[in-house]
């Protein structure tokens, strides 16, 4: 057995020698397909990370006047608290959004060095029953209110994100694809040279009894193998770019999350299937011109 | 050994290579199939490895019908039936010991088993003494010695020559001719294709002769051509 192995796997490497630059190509293209894959896999979860974070939190904003006078803004309170579309109103103080900005800037000491208690504005924090309720329907009837400085949205910031999150991923996603298909190409077309080149003795092998699997197998060795080391260095990219560019965004991006070393290394058998799925198929698709076995 | 009964071989271009043809060939048997180029020769032999399927009729080899063995089996057929052909089909970037260990390696046979038979088979053929050299360093009859070497290592019961001395020349195709006797002799049935009547009229075997894909004579101790 241990023979028969090293067999396979000395006929595959023959034939990454035999044509180097195709091979070159395919594991080129294998690589760049799924560092893209990776990537678009990563923004997902990137983004998962952020509404999940966020998601309960994100409420409308009504900043008060610091000269809000006592009556108008209970009044304003049992304004809001009477629309049918508002879930809970709760009043944070100017000493609340001065702690609050400790904490969110905790990392930040220079912004916190400018930031005075009295500097902030206190406000309404309204959570909404349906989050996809429209904000003009609430912005609409407090515009102008005595008291009211200004109202904020704060999830239009994040649709914006997510909509712009999602059209990048798409385009990273069919580009991943396509180099995805021609990696497959590349992989027929390695495994076909690789039969071509060796037709004689492939045509001896058969006529002295060897056995399909024995005849196919290095040629899908070699496909596999090509496809294993593209997955190699895109995972390798993926974990450089997440020591390097990722993690210092830890804790520097405001409150929000960043994906972890963890997040990548839940998506490596993703990347792993995806490559010796292509691998296989497209071994086989390049072996079926040359071997009518 | 070898049963082909009332086998036509159509091609799809119209052309009818074997027409209703049965032969029996009994084991041990030394066959010869003449007739002229196109007279069917070489569909009769790759209809017995299986490479091709008869139109009509059936063919067993070595007990087995060749209709009934599914595709995956037909290798394990081959390791019963040696092959040798006009061109030899040697490796040229191979020694001649590897040219003959390849055809065991491929089956998977250990290498105590290889290193064994092949320098025995190669002491047979009358190579003992050209292990290491490359078949380029060989004249054409050595380099199909090599072939016949290649194509009975592994025992089969068969030995298929379709046109072994084609590319040599009289002297050298009758030594060529008294290693397949010998191989015969030692119970390895010999079909043998060929259009060489010198060759056919000296071995007096039984021959079958073919033209237009018809059986046109099978005779004990026959020669190539009767009218002449």
């Amino acid at each position: 057995m241990a023979r028969k192995t090293n067999y396979y796997f000395r006929e595959a490497t023959t034939g990454f020698k035999r044509n180097g630059l195709v091979v070159f190509a395919a594991i080129s293209t294998v690589f760049i397909a799924l560092f893209l894959l990776g990537l678009t896999l990563l923004i997902r979860q990137e983004v998962d990370l952020i509404i999940e974070r966020t998601g309960g939190k994100v409420e409308i904003a009504i900043f008060l006047r610091d000269d809000i006078s006592d009556a108008q803004q209970s009044n304003l309170q049992d304004q809001i608290t009477g629309m049918p579309e508002v879930d809970e109103v709760r009043y944070e103080s100017k000493t609340d959004a001065f702690q609050r900005a400790q904490e969110l800037f905790k990392d930040e000491p220079e912004i916190l060095e400018n930031l005075t208690e009295e500097s902030l504005p206190a406000s309404f924090r309204v959570k909404l029953v349906d989050p996809e309720t429209d904000f003009e329907v609430i912005g609409a009837r407090l515009a102008g209110q005595p008291g009211v400085e200004q109202i904020k949205d704060q999830r239009e910031l994040l649709k914006k994100l997510f909509s712009f999150t999602a059209i990048f991923r798409t385009g990273i996603l069919i580009v991943a694809i396509l180099m995805l298909v021609s990696a497959g190409l590349l992989i027929a077309n390695t495994v076909r040279v690789g039969l071509y080149a060796r037709r004689k003795e492939i045509g001896i092998m058969k006529l002295v009894g060897a056995t399909n699997w024995f005849i196919r197998l290095p040629f899908l060795i070699e496909g596999i193998l090509a496809a294993l080391i593209g997955a190699f260095l895109a995972i390798l990219v993926l974990a450089i770019m997440q020591i390097v560019f990722v993690e210092p965004l830890r804790g520097n991006l405001l409150d929000l999350p960043v994906v972890s070393m963890g997040h990548l290394i839940s998506i490596i058998p993703l990347l792993l299937v995806a490559g010796l799925v292509v691998a296989v198929a497209a071994s086989f698709a390049g072996m079926r011109r040359f071997l009518d076995i | 050994m070898i049963s082909v009964q009332r086998v036509t071989k159509r091609y799809k271009n119209g052309v009818t290579a074997l027409d209703e043809v049965s032969v029996e060939v009994e084991k041990g048997e030394f066959l010869f199939v003449v007739g002229p180029s196109g007279s069917g020769k070489s569909t009769f032999i790759r209809l017995l490895l299986k490479e091709e399927e008869p139109s009509e009729g059936t063919i067993y080899v070595a007990g087995k019908s060749l209709r009934d063995l599914s595709s995956w089996k037909v290798p394990y057929l081959r390791r019963n039936v040696g092959t040798v052909f006009q061109d030899f089909k040697l490796l040229p970037e191979r020694t001649i010991f590897q040219n003959v260990a390849f055809a065991l390696e491929v089956i998977g046979k250990p290498k105590s088993v290889i290193d064994q038979r092949v320098p025995e088979i190669l002491e047979l053929v009358g190579l003992g003494d050209k292990l290491n050299n490359l078949p380029t360093e060989l004249s054409g009859g050595e380099q199909q010695r090599v072939s016949i070497a290649r194509a009975v290592v592994n025992r089969p019961l068969i030995l298929l020559a379709d046109e072994p001395t084609g590319n040599l020349d009289p002297t050298t195709s009758q030594d060529i001719m008294k290693l397949l006797d010998r191989i015969n002799r030692i119970g390895t049935t010999v079909v043998m294709a060929s259009h060489d009547s010198a060759i056919v009229d000296a071995m007096r075997k039984r021959v079958v002769e073919l033209d237009d894909g018809k059986v046109i004579r099978d005779e004990e101790r026959g020669v190539y051509d009767v009218g002449s």
